[in-house]
């Protein structure tokens, strides 16, 4: 008996402290102060840097104002975190504040609309964003979440490099891939260097393509449209084409793909504007890059030189204890600060707050770019991207039309491939 | 006998030695019991009800068989299940034999520096799974070791990208498998092999036995209950291949090397997440591994 009477002593000992350890953790986040607001991101140089100095600025006026930044490394680290996080119904784990992919807004928002909290109704205005930048994160004509940067397409090319082959900057500039491919040939006989590199098994390309033509994998009714949108085809062609001549090339994984340029393997890249911080890490490459446009493709009315990659939006949740100190705090730093606006500038961050773009910041020449004044140039390109269709399921459309381009490229018919893609889409969206 | 007198003796008999014994030891392994029933029972349990539901995200609603139905439709998950089926009839066998190849000749008493081969066969098991498939993702990169090394021997003209053609793709992850997973089959042989008398192996060489005939008759049989926890384990781990899909071949190129793990997870965490659907999947894997392994213990019936 008094075995049993220790037995159960041990139990109930374990029993409690299991009890008491998860009674201390709610405990502490009892504690936690109202002026406090946590924030999920990625990317510390970029995005991390932009917080911390919104959170100086508005500390000036509010001293009790504290800001804790949580680095989650990147954006599908945050993503399954909110996944695991809204699904699992304890809403209280998640941060005040979490940084949003714009091409996953309305995908987050349908499947879990209990992790917003409406932003309609408070002190942010709106109307001094670009337009096109708010509607990622409206939905049914509310707010759900506060405009921050932007991804106009740069291409970045080696001055240098060009120069060897007999070109210049402007030889780039406003011109049509098939000028491109045509001047890429000569570049990589002449000097060996491809003049882009791509990630294998991401669709960037492609969709920066398809979106300077306007075009997008979806309808306006938000179904597929990839085995009857032309466009696609045109681009599919014309990247394969990069592929076949090796003027473009193919890196394993992402470090790979930066690697590429900044060890001078490739004379080139091209993608969304906030690359240009990665472009000058590589010091020893100074003043040997500029930027210029993006080339339209060929044949289609619709072509332009301008088009869009990245770009996220901050999102205030349901665990926010103090949505009016957020909602203010987005008010006087990312919706009226200049001063957050131009303190980011030299690290390639162009926010969507339509002020910004007549700063005296953004007009000085930057020494890396050959004296380039980089983010005039950026938010000239940026007011000319067209609008295109998104869509909740961006990601399933991505990978598949990725997918089809990949059996392309090793001999399937490009309308069958497509048509499987859109099979594909199709059966995603008929859950 | 009086009432009361009965009573007694069937309380008597209730609470023998054996009785006492046994309560106590149903209370030590309460916790664990527990434990066990809440991390791993509760949400099996719960994945079963979710797997008859479907919707997305946290809007759920009940819809029977047809994440069933529908999941025949699925040319990215047929896709997958090929894909594993090909790991596991390619690669299971392969390391299987080269581990018992292996543990024979660790388990000659005539070999020299024994321990630091068993180190060296053992250690790959100690790699993370993660940081060995981006390792071997950057070998057989395009311009990684392998190609390097082929380049500069002239054996080939221009580097061949390894992980971007289907069925190299799928080599790629073969060879890192079995790499990483040999030594651990290696020491549950030794284990099998040092329980076998040594005095059965003398006296099968005073029979004139040769080395194959040895091997056949005497160490294979001897090793069946092991060869059978090997095998249903590494098909387990197979169905259920995960690391190596994402972090070495991303599931490409086009889903040619995408495992079924792989693709639930895309379905929950990449895609538009609908984890009825994504529930119905890993218990199609559940299925799969049962039966596997009801299949071989059937055909390897350790009772003999």
């Amino acid at each position: 008996m008094k075995k049993i009477l220790f037995t159960l002593a041990c139990i109930t000992i374990a029993a409690s402290s299991l009890l008491m350890a998860s009674g201390q953790k709610e405990a502490t986040v009892d504690t936690s102060k109202s002026d406090e607001l946590v924030v999920w991101l990625w990317d510390m140089g970029f995005n991390g840097a932009t917080m911390q100095k919104a959170a100086e600025i508005y500390k000036e006026d509010h001293p009790e104002f504290n800001l804790v930044i949580e680095d989650q490394g990147d954006w599908n680290t945050l993503q399954t975190k909110l996944t695991t996080i809204a699904s699992s119904g304890k809403l209280d784990s998640l941060p005040d504040i979490l940084l949003i992919q714009d091409n996953a807004f309305q995908k987050n928002y349908m499947s879990f609309p209990e992790v917003f909290t409406d932003l309609s109704n408070t002190n942010i205005d709106y109307t001094q964003f670009a337009s096109g930048k708010t509607g990622y994160s409206v939905i049914d004509g509310k707010n759900y979440g506060v405009p921050f940067d932007n991804g106009a397409v740069i291409f970045g090319y080696r001055t240098d490099i060009l120069a060897k082959a007999g070109y210049t900057i402007d030889d780039f500039t406003d011109i049509t891939w098939s000028q491109w491919l045509k001047q890429a040939r000569v570049v990589l006989e002449k000097t060996g260097k491809p003049l882009l590199s791509a990630q294998a098994g991401s669709s960037d390309i492609i969709n920066m393509m398809l979106q300077s033509a306007g075009a997008s994998l979806f309808n306006t009714d938000g179904s597929p449209n990839i085995v009857n949108n032309d466009v696609l085809y045109k681009v599919a062609e014309t990247y394969m084409q990069m592929l076949d001549d090796g003027t473009c090339i193919e890196a394993t994984d992402w470090s790979g793909y930066t690697n590429s340029f900044s060890s001078g393997a490739v004379a080139g890249t091209m993608t969304g504007c906030w690359i240009a911080a990665t472009i000058q890490g590589a010091t020893d490459q100074a003043g040997k890059w500029k930027i210029t446009n993006m080339p339209s493709l060929d044949g289609i009315p619709t072509a332009t030189n301008y088009s869009n990659n990245g770009g996220s939006s901050w999102a205030v949740t349901s665990a926010c204890k103090n949505v009016d100190l957020a909602a203010d705090f987005f008010a006087m730093t990312f919706g009226s600060s200049m001063e957050l606006y131009d303190a980011v500038a030299q690290n390639g961050v162009l926010g969507t707050y339509l002020p910004s773009a007549n700063s005296s910041v953004y007009s000085q020449p930057n020494e890396f770019f050959s004296g380039q004044p980089i983010m005039s140039i950026i938010t000239e390109f940026a007011g000319k991207v067209p609008a295109i269709e998104g869509g909740a399921y961006y990601y399933d459309a991505r990978d598949a039309v990725c997918t089809a381009i990949t059996q392309i490229q090793s001999g399937a018919v490009a309308k069958e491939a497509f048509q499987d893609a859109q099979d594909t889409v199709n059966f995603m969206m008929g859950n | 006998m009086s009432h009361k007198k009965q009573k007694q003796m069937q309380i008597k008999s209730k609470l023998t030695v054996e009785n006492k014994l046994s309560i106590t030891g149903w209370f030590f392994i309460l916790p664990a019991t527990l434990l066990i029933f809440a991390m791993s029972f509760y949400p099996m349990f719960k994945a079963l009800y979710m797997s008859f539901r479907t919707g997305i995200g946290v809007n759920m609603e009940w819809a029977g068989l047809y994440n069933f139905t529908r999941m025949l439709k699925d040319k990215i998950f047929m896709q997958s299940v090929r894909n594993n089926f090909f790991y596991l009839i390619i690669q299971v066998p392969i390391m299987l034999v080269l581990a018992i190849t292996l543990a024979s000749i660790l388990n000659n008493p005539k070999l020299k520096y024994k321990g630091l081969f068993r180190i060296l066969l053992f250690l790959p098991c100690a790699t993370p799974l993660v940081a060995y498939s981006v390792i071997f993702r950057s070998l057989f990169a395009i311009d990684g070791y392998f190609n390097t090394i082929l380049l500069n021997f002239g054996i080939l003209s221009k580097a061949y990208n390894f992980l971007g053609h289907p069925t190299s793709a799928k080599i790629v992850i073969i060879i890192a498998l079995i790499w990483r997973w040999t030594g651990y089959n290696i020491v549950f042989y030794l284990a099998g092999l040092q329980n076998i008398d040594p005095s059965i192996y003398e006296a099968v060489k005073l029979e004139g036995a040769s080395k194959f005939q040895t091997f056949f008759s005497i160490t294979a049989p001897l090793l069946k209950p092991m060869i059978l926890l090997t095998s249903i384990m590494s098909i387990n781990g197979t169905l259920q291949l995960f690391d190596e899909s994402v972090n070495l071949t991303a599931g490409g190129p086009a889903n040619a090397s995408i495992t079924m793990s792989h693709y639930i997870y895309n379905l929950s965490f990449k895609y538009v997440p609908n984890f009825g659907y994504a529930a119905a999947l890993s218990y199609v894997i559940l299925l799969l591994v049962a039966f596997l392994a009801l299949i071989q213990m059937k055909v390897v019936d350790v009772r003999d």
